[in-house]
Formats: structure tokens, C-alpha cells, sequence
């Protein structure tokens, strides 16, 4: 019985060695957060991780060091996380300053979505 | 291809046919892509396609002379106008008294889409009035709002076939047609100084003022030489009081 158990158990332990770098390197592959959709103060934001973390290569660091919590649209939270607060350099404004990535003063529409485009990321279909 | 946008600044009935031609393919070809754009897909937004400023500079016909500025970059379809709108004027779910649509340019270089509010342009020359058979559909005297009185309203529909920017819808709870009247009723009559879409605003894509008046934002920004500032459709030939530019 014992000598079964044990057996039983290495079986296991051996599977599951192997299986977990298995595992852990599959969700490597999609492991950047996919797409942020930020609905307040405005609908809506759009943060594309495939543009910032596959396109442009960025590290995760780059932005969750202290610019962004890892918990998605936690920043939602805070008061200051406006437009204002973005030309004051804050968030998406520690990088969006007209130098390192374009102005977030300018080209609005390219992260805002709007109502319509948030209704077709959640599926929804527009009455018009 | 050349056009003369001279002549599109005058009178477009002085555009020959080729001209013209080429001129309503442009606007297909290119706004042609706007969501649901078919209404408005002649909505030429590009290349400039001027307001009569000759005209409306020398001389305003209404004091106050109310007139709405879409500053079209700075829209991003946040929808608070909307929101604000159909609260202040109780618009039912099916009908609309603005619109914003979406042009999106897959192929441009970063920004790829773009945002155009679009609201009854209380035009100088109406359509919706001229057809309407029991005049309920009317131009105020006074500041030129283009506005409907619901008693006299049959519910025939030419005004909503004749105006060129999809403008009006029947109500069915007033069982009369129903448009923006730049929030007359509801706000400027009780001496509030915008609309409430204007208000609701939070980017100022919606500017609101009075063209006759120096000293208005609106007056202002469309009065510069170096802007481009347009309108929706000139070709209707309607003179409209929407003004559409990129701030």
C-alpha cells in the first residue's frame, strides 16, 4: 500500500515539475494585460499593451514602477488622473509629453474611443 | 484634378457640372466611411469647403445672431452632450437631436479616427421650412432659430426628407417632428447663455455665441483669416450657422 502511495505521489510530483515551466511559459506568451478600456472621468480611454509592450518592446517596469499600479484602472480612482493631470505629468503623461511619445495635448481621438468604441469593445450594438 | 474653391466660396451655381462633379466625388470617396454615413456622406469636410463668409461677415439678419462652433478635433465622442441634451429637452430613446459621427482613416499616420458632432444648423435658408405645408416649421423673427410649432405640426415628414443634415425625427410622445432649437425653450428663453450641450461639454469641441457680436468667442474664432473654418454641405446652399473647424 505504502510503496503504491509513494509511487502514486512521484508520478504526480514529476508531472507536475514538468508541467509547470510548461504552463508558466504558455501564459508568458500572452501576459502583457491586452487591452485597458477606461471609462472614467470620460468614456473612453483606450490602452493598447500589444502597441506599448509587443510594438515598441516596453517592460513592464516602464510603467508598474510607480507611474501604474499592476491592478487594471485602479488609477481611476484618482482625482488627478485628467487631462490636466497628464500635462502636469502625471500617468499616461510621464511618457506622453510631446518628447518621449506624442503630446497628450494633441491627436485626441487617437486613445479616445468614445462612447461608440466602447460600446463595440463590450459588444454592445449601437441603436443607429 | 483642380478645384476652385473660389467659386465654392461664391455661389455654387456657378461651379460648372464637371467641376461639381468631381468636387461630390471627393466627398464620397472620402467621407464616405463615416458609420452610417449615408445621409451625410456628401458632408465634404476636406479640401476646405468654405462658408460664405462675403456674406456673412458684412451682415447678420438676427440680434442676437446665435450660431454654433464644432471645434471637430477636440470631440471624443464622450457623449455628454447627448446625456444632456435628451435630459434638458427630454428626447425619447429612438429619437436624437444630435448625432456624433465617427470617421475612421485606417491607413492615417497615428490618429486614425475622428469625431464630428452634427445638430440641426438653424440654416439662414431653410429647406425644412419652405416644404412644410402648415408652417409649424418656421425661422424666428428674432434670432433666427429654426423652430416648430407643435400644434400646427401634421406629421407629413417633408421636412425630414428635405433637410440635408439628417436633423429631425418624429416624436411620438408630442406626436409632432422634433429637432434642436438650440435649446430655446428649455434654457435661452429662461436667460441661460448656453446650450445644453455647450455646457455639457467638457473638451469645447461645442463653443456657442451670438456671429453678431465682436466681442463673442464665436464671432472670434470664426472671424480669422487664417483658420479654416467650414460648413456642413454647402452645395445644399441652406447657409448655415453650425461652423466647423480644428482648434
Amino acid at each position: 500500500m505504502d510503496k503504491k502511495n509513494i509511487f502514486l505521489f512521484l508520478i504526480i510530483l514529476s508531472i507536475s515539475c514538468l508541467a509547470g515551466p510548461l504552463m508558466l511559459s504558455a501564459s508568458d506568451e500572452v501576459s502583457h494585460g491586452g487591452d485597458i478600456i477606461y471609462d472614467k472621468p470620460v468614456k473612453a480611454v483606450l490602452f493598447s499593451h500589444k502597441v506599448h509592450a509587443e510594438d515598441l518592446g516596453m517592460g513592464c517596469d516602464s510603467c508598474h514602477d510607480g507611474i501604474f499600479q499592476m491592478a487594471s484602472l485602479t488609477v481611476q480612482k484618482e482625482a488627478d488622473f485628467t487631462m490636466e493631470g497628464l500635462s502636469k505629468g502625471k500617468y499616461c503623461g510621464a511618457c506622453h509629453d510631446g518628447s518621449m511619445a506624442f503630446d497628450s495635448d494633441s491627436q485626441c481621438a487617437r486613445c479616445h474611443i468614445g462612447v461608440k468604441g466602447y460600446d463595440r469593445a463590450q459588444g454592445i450594438k449601437s441603436g443607429e | 484634378m483642380k478645384i476652385n474653391t473660389e467659386n465654392l466660396k461664391e455661389d455654387m451655381n456657378t461651379v460648372s457640372k464637371i467641376e461639381r462633379r468631381e468636387f461630390l466625388k471627393i466627398g464620397f470617396l472620402i467621407t464616405g466611411v463615416f458609420a452610417g454615413g449615408t445621409v451625410l456622406s456628401l458632408a465634404s469636410n476636406i479640401r476646405g469647403a468654405f462658408a460664405s463668409t462675403g456674406e456673412f461677415t458684412e451682415k447678420y439678419p438676427y440680434k442676437p445672431h446665435y450660431s454654433m462652433l464644432i471645434r471637430q478635433n477636440l470631440c471624443v465622442d464622450c457623449e455628454r452632450c447627448i446625456e444632456a441634451c435628451t435630459k434638458t429637452n427630454e428626447v425619447p430613446s429612438y429619437g436624437y437631436r444630435t448625432i456624433i459621427l465617427e470617421k475612421v482613416v485606417p491607413d492615417a499616420i497615428g490618429q486614425k479616427r475622428e469625431f464630428i458632432p452634427v445638430l440641426c444648423n438653424q440654416c439662414n435658408n431653410p429647406p425644412c421650412v419652405r416644404v412644410c405645408p402648415t408652417r409649424a416649421s418656421y425661422k424666428d423673427k428674432n434670432n433666427g432659430i429654426v423652430m416648430i410649432e407643435r400644434k400646427k405640426c401634421i406629421g407629413c415628414k417633408a421636412c425630414v426628407l428635405a433637410c440635408p443634415y439628417n436633423a429631425r425625427y418624429f416624436n411620438e410622445e408630442v406626436h409632432a417632428i422634433d429637432k434642436c432649437d438650440f435649446c430655446f425653450d428649455t434654457r435661452l428663453s429662461k436667460g441661460e447663455k448656453l446650450t445644453g450641450c455647450a455646457a455639457a461639454c467638457p473638451t469645447g469641441a461645442r463653443k456657442f455665441g451670438d456671429i453678431s457680436d465682436p466681442n463673442d468667442f464665436v464671432y472670434q474664432m470664426i472671424h480669422q483669416i487664417e483658420k479654416q473654418v467650414w460648413v456642413m454641405r454647402p452645395e445644399a446652399g441652406t447657409k448655415p450657422n453650425v461652423f466647423y473647424m480644428k482648434a
